[in-house]
């Protein structure tokens, strides 16, 4: 289902100094002096293998590499070396709310944010009750995005993102949005989907909610694969590297 | 081939997205103003007024032959539409970062829907462009033009600036997130090609050397065309067809191959 093979991931933490013309010329002049620039592996060498249905759990602390990790995996970033496959229809909600615009009203988001993600007209104007129900926003349907508060703006983009059912899901730390009747009602449906053979890739650092979902857990650390395997024995494990120090 | 056929899919798959941009720019551009989508009409007929009042009156501009009000009408609307898209396509990449950081997009959507969404807005200002040359009719400027048969290839012109502006819109867009201050020198650019274009004047008032590299100039050739067609009722020769379509295709394929070269290093500018 998900195939990642050999991935690695390169970034150039100097890059941001060069966009400018006045520094390209600084550079021209001093260019003996100037540094080799910084080479940083968000990503290394990194093979997983992910079977259709798997829900799937990454761990790791900050920095270790899981969120560019699904940005590979959901085409945003293209790997330096290696290779991706994905099989089937991916829906991302690796930001919610990402494909906003304040300025225009929730309606009008539903229909920006869903051509965003992918979605057809038809299929948009079928589910638009739908989209709206769930997120219990009809009262502000015709009111800017800008003047929601932030849970509403999540609840919106969570109905809107959950709509489709994907083949492979990608979620970063998203669940823990709206108020407390909502995030139940967010759980249930991402439970839904799973029980509908969904494969997903969940980031969270909540060790609680992985091991709620997830079948199998994968550590990241520094870029690497630290282990793969059993939720609750690897949560464990990696629970007490972390309280270590 | 195969390609071919990726791209066109591609493309009809995110429709609905370009759609949905486009009427977005539209929403947002005119919020809260009360006349709305007329000042897309009222617009260039104010700006005509004005320019026509200075070029002709002032300056007293002319053009032998030719009714002047439409010659600098013409030149004006097609000219403006080109620095305008440019414009737009130029910055929309770099605009939509937060977009392209988190959900995969063709990235390529962004300046198309920019070129697409201020060619709405130009054939809308086609509107007081015509009921301009009707006005000629009863006695605005001192010549009168006539509709001709010609103006079916008008068309085919406007198009072939459509995709001279699709190819620098995505030139453009993509070398600007590697370098920002393409920005800045662009908006120079526009303004020195703009005077090196006759808009408001004629070409003859040049020296003879300028004029031959005025050839090489695609608007000075978009322009031309059009006028041709407007003001003598001239058909545009074949060769001359020939050219622009050239120079719109050429420059289509230009920006699609560094664009797609380039694509994939966008992320890292961000």
């Amino acid at each position: 289902m998900i195939k990642i093979e050999n991935v690695s991931m390169k970034f150039n933490l100097g890059i941001e100094k060069d966009s400018s013309l006045k520094q390209l010329f600084v550079n021209f002049f001093t260019k003996k002096k100037k540094e080799k620039n910084k080479e940083f592996w968000a990503l290394k060498d990194i093979k997983i293998h992910i079977n259709k249905g798997e829900v799937v759990g990454l761990i790791g602390s900050n920095g270790a590499g899981k969120s560019t990790l699904l940005k590979v995996v959901s085409g945003v970033m293209k790997p330096t070396k290696g290779t991706v496959n994905v099989n089937g229809v991916i829906s991302p909600m690796i930001e919610l709310g990402a494909g906003f615009d304040g300025n225009l009203t929730a309606r009008e988001n539903i229909y920006l944010n869903g051509a965003i993600l992918g979605y057809s007209k038809k299929f948009l104007d079928e589910k638009f009750e739908e989209i709206v129900e769930f997120s219990e926003l009809r009262d502000f349907l015709e009111v800017p995005v800008k003047n929601f508060s932030s849970g509403m703006t999540a609840k919106l983009a969570f109905s809107i993102a959950t709509i489709v059912n994907p083949e492979v899901l990608i979620v970063d730390e998203i669940l823990s949005v709206g108020d407390i009747k909502f995030q139940e009602k967010s759980k249930k449906k991402m439970m839904e989907l799973i029980k509908g053979g969904t494969t997903v890739l969940y980031v969270s650092h909540s060790l609680e909610s992985i091991k709620d979902l997830c079948t199998k857990v994968i550590w990241l650390e520094h870029g690497k694969v630290v282990e793969v395997g059993d939720t609750d024995k690897i949560c464990d494990r990696y629970y007490k590297e972390q309280m270590k120090g | 081939m195969i390609k071919l056929k990726g791209v066109f899919s591609n493309f009809k798959r995110y429709w609905f997205l370009m759609t949905q941009l486009i009427s977005r720019d539209f929403k947002v551009k005119y919020k809260r103003s009360v006349l709305g989508i007329l000042w897309s009409l009222l617009n260039p007929i104010l700006t005509m007024t004005v320019m026509a009042i200075v070029f002709s009156q002032m300056f007293k501009f002319k053009v032998e032959g030719v009714n002047y009000i439409v010659y600098l009408m013409t030149g004006i609307i097609m000219f403006n539409y080109f620095s305008a898209a440019s414009n737009a396509a130029m910055t929309s990449v770099v605009e939509n970062f937060s977009l392209i950081n988190k959900v995969y997009i063709p990235k390529y959507i962004f300046p198309i829907a920019k070129c697409l969404f201020v060619g709405i807005d130009f054939l809308l200002t086609l509107i007081p462009w015509l009921g301009i040359i009707v006005l000629s009719y009863f006695g605005l400027g001192q010549y009168t033009c006539h509709f001709n048969i010609y103006y079916l290839i008008l068309p085919y012109i406007f198009f072939c600036m459509f995709l001279f502006t699709v190819g620098i819109g995505l030139l453009l867009s993509c070398l600007s997130v590697f370098l920002r201050d393409i920005w800045h020198i662009y908006g120079i650019v526009l303004t020195l090609w703009n005077y090196l274009t006759p808009v408001f004047y004629s070409i003859e008032i040049l020296p003879a050397k300028l004029q031959c590299l005025m050839q090489f100039n695609p608007m000075y050739q978009f322009l031309t065309a059009a006028r041709g067609i407007v003001l003598y009722g001239e058909r545009p020769s074949f060769t001359t067809m020939g050219i622009l379509g050239l120079i719109g295709i050429g420059s289509l394929a230009l920006g699609t191959f560094v664009f797609r070269k380039k694509q994939d290093k966008f992320i890292y500018y961000i």
